[in-house]
């Protein structure tokens, strides 16, 4: 059985009447790569923070290597932290932003400076390493953003959604790092809300929404919820009320209706012949629809079925 | 290197890779104290010289006393420190109006008549309000005037009375006979006040001291030195409190929330922002200052007071500006509250205007103010003597913001 690095259980959080968490309970194995998943509003910063420890007046308990993770300051030293925002020295560069980073969790200066190197290595900043980070391109600066986190070897990175604002080049960059960091041995909690993302870098994804967990596994175990059904996009000038009270006259013999908003629907079909019918009902109706597109099973399926909206709402 | 002293240097290094604003509030007192000092027109030496009175002066009397009187201002001190013009009373209330003078000295009818019979005379004296200081002179010189001729009117009142008399004859009619015995009584006056007078028993010799046994270089007022400390503790104010406001910036942009997930305590921040702005101001105070001697010939007097007295403001400066972000929710709070309390401490506290001219109750918040205590630490230091009571509140008054500090922020810096 494989040993946990990071047990958190029955975590609750609220904002008055707002639930942030809801009894969330997860866990993350030596070397796991893990893709949180979930809407803006879903519960991710919040998880996130309690775990950074800048958020207090929760309950539930987080254990790291066995040990509770807010008792023990030295923990510290094991865990990194990519935040959302770009929290470094724009008037530095990125070598003097790693050492000093670096710097607090007292490293040697010599072994700082070596891993300095091969971070701005990693990350392909390497030929930039004297220029004001200023002078970089968004990408450049996520791209430092995560080589800060890792600069003290942690055993377990925590990245909140690391890859916000920047172009595909730069996106593919660090989800790269992240597998590559993985692949290393530190485990990786990693927060998104861009399914692509998750599925080309985590080996298991846990879907969250209003501050709970949905469902978790591999890609192929998540996919299996939905099962092998087709997934048909509905869109056009529709009310999500009217979708509603068309779809269900009818005969929904193996059709599963996932969402319904205004403008758009997600139908799961076991039996892909029978989507000319639905569509003529519809047609029929005089539904004015815009756009239907057919998809083979993934997790945005999961997602819409889980969650009942999609990741846009 | 501890963590504590990692962000120090860092904050510093930083400070001097955009060193602008810090060289602006250096600059700017220096500039501001060079603007105010020239206003106030200094000499070449940088000593303070008045320029000269103007004087109106109407003579309604036009007799012995009054021609004595204006007789005085043809000696040679008198007539360096007073520009007399002669006019009437309509003239003068009119030159009065436009500012020409600073003030109008009245000379009443039958004033030598009145001194010689005793009676009671006024000289009067119009200040122009437009002047604040120059007209005072002028009233106080009449006012000595006054005092000098009732003593002389007693002394002599007999003398006065032949005087007087023979005034009124013509010179044929008057035979030495006659004036023989009131002469001998005024030679008798005279040798008797002479006994008093020459050689003076009791003079009066005037020195200004640094410190005791030790002469000043200098026997004139330095505006400079007058000016400068007010400024300096403004824009020490200034420089310091970006440097605390860094914690409210650094909450918002996230980099205190990757401090706090390090094996950084908030004690160890808080003592390191502390530590930086103090140190920051420490440096740019120490080269104003060094600046002020240069450039204003500013005499310090003694430079290791002068020293605590600068680590101790700015300790309090540091420490009440960390106090102060402890209690502001976010940035824009601290950027809009700083420049009001700084410009605050700065009116109540002597750097806009001088204390002495401030009313009783704006002096009296005022000494709850850093800058009134440094001002009054740094005056007292350039007299010789001990700021004792300056560099005790300011760092007992520092310490405790520290304290209040460390305890509220490091919860507030966890909370992210």
């Amino acid at each position: 059985m494989q040993q946990h690095i990071l047990e958190i259980k029955n975590l609750s959080k609220s904002y008055g009447e707002t639930v942030a968490l809801a009894n969330f309970s997860l866990d993350l194995g030596k070397g796991e790569v893990l893709g949180l998943l979930g809407p803006n509003g879903a519960g991710k910063t919040t998880l996130i923070s309690i775990l950074s420890g800048t958020l207090r007046d929760f309950t539930g308990s987080v254990t790291f290597k066995g040990q509770d993770l807010f008792a023990d300051r030295g923990l510290k030293n094991l865990i990194g932290i990519v935040p959302q925002e770009m929290a470094f020295y724009e008037d530095l560069n990125a070598t003097e932003n790693l050492l000093f980073w670096g710097g607090l969790y007292a490293i040697p200066e010599k072994e700082l400076k070596k891993r300095a190197r091969e971070l701005l290595a990693l990350v392909e900043l390497g030929a930039r390493a004297r220029e004001p980070v200023k002078k970089f391109s968004g990408g450049m600066k996520r791209r430092l953003n995560v080589a800060i986190g890792l600069i003290h070897r942690p055993e377990l990175l925590l990245l909140d959604e690391p890859t916000v604002g920047i172009d595909v080049q730069a996106k593919m960059s660090i989800l790269d790092i992240i597998r590559n960091v993985g692949r290393e041995g530190t485990s990786v909690v990693f927060t998104t809300h861009q399914l692509s993302e998750v599925e080309q870098t985590c080996a298991r994804i846990a879907i969250m929404d209003r501050g709970t967990i949905l469902a978790q596994g591999t890609l192929a175990e998540l996919i299996r919820i939905v099962g092998e059904k087709e997934v048909v996009e509905v869109s056009g000038e529709f009310s999500a009320a009217a979708f509603s009270a068309i779809i269900q006259q009818f005969d929904g013999n193996g059709m599963e209706v996932l969402s319904v908003t205004d403008n758009q629907a997600h139908l799961a079909f076991a039996d892909p012949e029978r989507i000319p019918a639905m569509m003529q009902h519809l047609f029929q109706r005089h539904l004015p629809i815009a756009d239907l597109k057919i998809k083979s099973p993934n997790l945005e399926a999961v997602f819409l079925k889980m969650t009942g909206r999609s990741l846009r709402d | 290197m501890s963590r504590t002293t990692l962000i120090v240097r860092n904050d510093l290094r930083r400070r001097l890779r955009a060193p602008m604003a810090t060289i602006l509030f250096l600059v700017i007192p220096l500039a501001m104290t060079g603007v105010i000092g020239m206003v106030f027109n200094p000499g070449a030496d940088n000593r303070t010289q008045l320029p000269p009175i103007r004087l109106l002066v109407v003579d309604n009397d036009k007799d012995l006393a009054a021609k004595f009187l204006l007789g005085a201002f043809d000696q040679k001190e008198l007539k360096d420190m007073f520009q007399v013009t002669l006019t009437d009373t309509a003239t003068g209330e009119a030159l009065m109006r436009k500012g020409k003078a600073s003030a109008m000295l009245v000379i009443p009818e039958h004033f030598s008549d009145d001194l010689a019979d005793q009676k009671p005379t006024a000289l009067e004296v119009v200040k122009n309000p437009s002047e604040e200081f120059l007209p005072g002179v002028a009233e106080e010189f009449a006012a000595t005037m006054a005092v000098g001729f009732s003593a002389l009117a007693q002394v002599f009142a007999d003398e006065l009375k032949v005087i007087k008399s023979v005034r009124n004859l013509s010179l044929e009619a008057v035979t030495i006979a006659d004036m023989t015995p009131f002469l001998e009584m005024a030679r008798a006056k005279i040798i008797a006040l002479r006994s008093y007078l020459s050689p003076l028993l009791l003079t009066v010799s005037s020195s200004t001291t640094t410190r005791p046994g030790r002469e000043a270089r200098a026997s004139g007022f330095n505006i400079f030195s007058y000016i400068f400390p007010g400024m300096l503790i403004m824009f020490l104010l200034f420089t310091i409190e970006p440097s605390l406001r860094e914690i409210q910036n650094e909450r918002a942009d996230g980099k205190t929330r990757r401090m706090m997930f390090s094996p950084l305590s908030g004690l160890e921040l808080v003592t390191a922002r502390i530590f930086s702005g103090w140190l920051l101001g420490m440096a740019v105070c120490l080269l104003a200052m060094g600046a002020g001697t240069l450039i204003f010939g500013i005499d310090w007097v003694s430079y290791p007071l002068q020293l605590a007295l600068v680590a101790a403001a700015c300790l309090c400066c540091a420490a009440l500006f960390a106090m102060l972000n402890a209690f502001f929710r976010n940035k824009n709070q601290a950027g809009a509250f700083a420049s009001p309390i700084i410009l605050v401490f700065s009116a109540f506290g002597g750097s806009l205007l001088p204390l002495e001219q401030l009313p009783a109750g704006m002096r009296w918040v005022g000494r709850f103010t850093i800058n009134n205590w440094f001002i009054t630490g740094c005056r007292e230091i350039m007299d010789g003597r001990l700021p004792i009571a300056a560099l005790l509140v300011l760092t007992v008054s520092g310490l405790f913001f520290a304290a209040v500090a460390m305890a509220v922020l490091p919860r507030r810096l966890s909370a992210g």
